[in-house]
């Protein structure tokens, strides 16, 4: 008998697999109607030219400000009927009541029989609130059309209503079909969801964020292929195809610009990594020191100028080295004559001085991953090779530094992908008009390009060009460490 | 020479000393090269910590003397006039206000999400598991730039706007590595036998996850703090156009490059009497700018001896990846 009853409950009746296809469409909908909620191409409350053509239906049925912030003087002089406006307004807030609804009837479907009963009413309330605001926004249609003078509201078909009394009436149908064929859920079943489906479910939120902050911002790699200027619309009209591409190498001004953003970048990076063995140094020098007070104490505040901001650095420069800082007063104080000199605003070796409150700012921070290591390195190797008779320099060279070896060739490896990346803060900082020539990296002649000049298009395709140049450069990186240590840094 | 040193290992051979190098001999070279070890390092030291002295000692001095440059090493005419002057300065508290609430508010924020994440992606059982985990972590490998950044921002409506600062940092994907590393750690045990007494996820992660996992949670709030605190680049972009929304970082950018209008900025929206106090007390450019340094420099020395605790753990842990 048991036996039995285990069978039933594995083996789904055909009334329960139509159901269950039934929900994932219902659930591909509802994914659906959230991404045309929020695509301002598709907003059926864009029936007039006062309504910007980049809002999406989501933000008319938030904010009445919004959806009249450029109509007032048309509301004033009756061109457009408050009515109508308050008729929009609503039908945008009903979509968006109904769209949460059937994306939670698509939570809901996930789960067991009694959760798939009640998400079907929600599903079918939601197709019906759709079809209702698609029949609103019909009748505002036609009372703005009705205008005194279409020469300024321009009325404009809203073709995207007919999406959502598509996807209204379908999503009624569908849910009314599920309705009548799944099987009853009896009153005593517990709601209950399957672990996988109910952890994914909380994890989906957090997925979704990542996707809308790391993932969507790629979509704006389109502005590379348009004449687009700041307030603008993308359009057929101003698709200018590879033209900032072929600019970038062809136009001899923009060329010059790169040759030396680029000379800046490489040699900046470069001297880093020339340097990338001191914080080693620094830490196996550290460990060489016998008081533990002094060592804890240099380890201490060494490390404090790490977590500044740069800001910060810039404004300590400002305090040692501009005209009035302590250079100046220490030698106008100490020696002869008085000095007036602010060593900020000239140009001369300036990647050395970068270079310089880089390692001011971060060698002690470095060197504490690296002290960690020394740490952990078996005391017995020390003691074995001071039986040998090695020095303190042999030991250090022999021991402490091959030991460390691995860690500082995973970082040297992560600093070769970053060759172009380092950062804007620093260098926006310390620029002025004097440096600005041999100071701008790549990420601060984008800054001053894009949001600068507004010219979004050319600055676009400067950071495209460094995301693929970085990418490649992190995979040829990671193939590196693979082949040598066998193990992957990415 | 080997055999003297075996016959003086194998005499206390049962004493195990922890630095078994100090039973040697100092030679002299030893001692020139701790000598110079030392000074190299106190050089260094004094090198990194002297600027911030030097800030200080010139906001608490008489600001008569620090306009003529007289103070260098030693505070004179100690007074707190540069510190209670900052009252006037409207703009200042403000960006206070904004970085305090962003550091509050979206510490708190990512350090939640971030335990929440490391913990869900522990669970096998999860649907599609596998997928969604490295979704998340291969954000940390590309990055879309600058421009694009900002399009998508202000196509989101974060522009000009509080939750610029705080939605975005939601999700953080290094921190959530390195909370997933940590949990992977706690015994399974523990999570085991809350689940047969009929806890569920969520109290498995209130309960039990959250309380073991403080350590790991405590070092990314530090981080997140710090971060937040110091942030600077996405007032720069993306709050432009709204000065109240300006964070202190920002605010100190722009005192630093204006210097010239701040002291006059003091005197206007001050009564007379205040302005003319102001006057009298020769607030000059400088002092106000190496104040508001120091107001901005001042909590993170203040929560630097906690971060100390956490900060080399979470080095290392960094280094395990996940």
């Amino acid at each position: 008998m048991s036996g039995v009853r285990q069978v039933t409950a594995e083996v789904k009746s055909t009334r329960e697999r139509y159901t269950e296809f039934l929900c994932r469409i219902l659930q591909v909908f509802a994914v659906v109607s959230v991404v045309i909620l929020f695509s301002p191409g598709l907003n059926p409350a864009r029936m007039t030219g006062y309504i910007r053509d980049n809002v999406s239906l989501f933000t008319c049925g938030v904010s009445y400000t919004a959806l009249t912030r450029s109509m007032g003087r048309a509301l004033n002089q009756g061109w457009i009927s408050y009515s109508s406006i308050r008729i929009i307004f609503a039908a945008g807030m009903t979509i968006i009541i109904a769209t949460i609804l059937s994306l939670a009837n698509a939570c809901m479907s996930l789960g067991n029989l009694r959760l798939k009963n009640k998400g079907a009413i929600l599903a079918m309330i939601s197709g019906i609130m759709q079809l209702f605001a698609s029949v609103g926004l019909l009748m505002a249609y036609a009372s703005i059309s009705n205008t005194d003078r279409p020469d300024k509201v321009n009325p404009i078909f809203p073709n995207a209503v007919y999406v959502y009394i598509v996807l209204g009436a379908v999503m009624f149908l569908i849910a009314v079909t599920q309705i009548i064929i799944q099987p009853k859920a009896p009153n005593t079943m517990n709601y209950y969801m399957a672990p996988k489906y109910k952890l994914f479910l909380m994890f989906l939120p957090i997925v979704i964020l990542a996707f809308l902050f790391s993932y969507l911002p790629l979509l704006g790699w389109r502005y590379a292929f348009f004449d687009y200027k700041a307030g603008e619309q993308l359009s057929i009209n101003n698709f200018v195809g590879l033209k900032w591409f072929t600019l970038l190498f062809k136009n001899e001004a923009t060329r010059n610009d790169i040759v030396r953003v680029l000379k800046n970048t490489l040699a900046m990076s470069g001297l880093g990594m020339l340097t990338s063995m001191l914080p080693m140094a620094f830490a196996i020098f550290l460990s060489e020191i016998r008081n533990n007070k002094f060592r804890r104490f240099v380890q201490t505040l060494t490390t404090i100028p790490n977590f500044i901001s740069w800001v910060l650095v810039y404004a300590i420069a400002l305090a040692i080295f501009s005209t009035d800082g302590f250079i100046n007063t220490f030698r106008s104080q100490f020696g002869p004559g008085v000095y007036s000199i602010n060593y900020l605003m000239n140009n001369s070796q300036m990647w050395i001085k970068m270079l310089l409150w880089g390692l001011w700012k971060t060698l002690g921070w470095s060197a504490i991953i690296y002290i960690s290591a020394i740490s952990s390195i078996d005391r017995q190797l020390f003691e074995a090779s001071i039986v040998d008779g090695a020095g303190r320099f042999q030991r250090m060279w022999y021991i402490t530094a091959p030991s460390l070896l691995p860690t500082y060739f995973v970082l040297l490896l992560m600093s070769i992908a970053n060759i172009l990346s380092n950062g804007m803060e620093q260098y926006l900082v310390f620029s002025n008009a004097m440096n600005k020539s041999s100071i701008e990296v790549l990420d601060l002649y984008v800054y001053n390009l894009g949001i600068g000049n507004g010219a979004i298009p050319l600055s676009t395709v400067v950071g495209m060009m460094k995301t693929f140049i970085s990418v490649i450069l992190l995979f040829t990186a990671n193939g590196f460490s693979k082949r040598i240590r066998g193990e992957s840094i990415v | 020479m080997m055999g003297k040193l075996i016959k003086s290992n194998t005499k206390d051979n049962l004493k195990v000393s922890k630095n078994q190098e100090r039973r040697f001999k100092k030679k002299p070279g030893d001692i020139v090269f701790a000598l110079l070890n030392g000074a190299f390092f106190l050089a260094f030291t004094i090198i990194c910590v002297f600027p911030f002295y030097y800030l200080l000692i010139n906001t608490i001095s008489d600001n008569d003397l620090v306009k003529r440059g007289m103070i260098n090493f030693i505070p004179k005419g100690l007074t707190l006039s540069n510190y209670l002057a900052l009252g006037n300065v409207k703009d200042l508290w403000t960006s206070i206000y904004v970085t305090v609430g962003r550091t509050v508010i979206g510490t708190s924020f990512m350090v939640f999400v971030s335990a929440l994440a490391g913990y869900l992606v522990t669970k096998k059982e999860m649907w599609n598991r596998k997928f969604l985990y490295r979704f998340l972590v291969i954000t940390m490998y590309f990055n879309s730039g600058l421009i694009p950044w900002y399009m998508n921002m202000s196509m989101l409506g974060l522009t000009d706007s509080f939750l610029a600062y705080i939605i975005p940092g939601f999700v953080a994907p290094f921190n959530i590595i390195l909370v997933k590393t940590y949990i992977e750690s706690i015994p399974a045990e523990l999570e085991e036998s809350a689940f047969i007494d009929g806890a569920g996820y969520s109290t498995i992660f209130l309960k039990i996850i959250w309380p073991l996992s403080k350590p790991i949670l405590a070092t990314i709030a530090i981080f997140g703090a710090v971060g937040n605190w110091n942030s600077f680049q996405d007032s720069l972009i993306l709050n432009a156009n709204s000065p109240s929304l300006y964070t202190l970082q920002h605010r100190l950018y722009i005192y630093l490059n204006s210097g010239s209008n701040l002291a006059s900025m003091m005197g206007t929206g001050v009564s007379a009497t205040q302005a003319a106090n102001a006057m009298q007390s020769a607030l000059n450019t400088k002092t106000i700018q190496y104040t508001i340094s120091m107001v901005t420099i001042i909590p993170i020395l203040c929560l630097y001896p906690f971060m100390q605790r956490y900060y080399e753990g979470g080095i290392m842990m960094g280094a395990v990846k996940g």
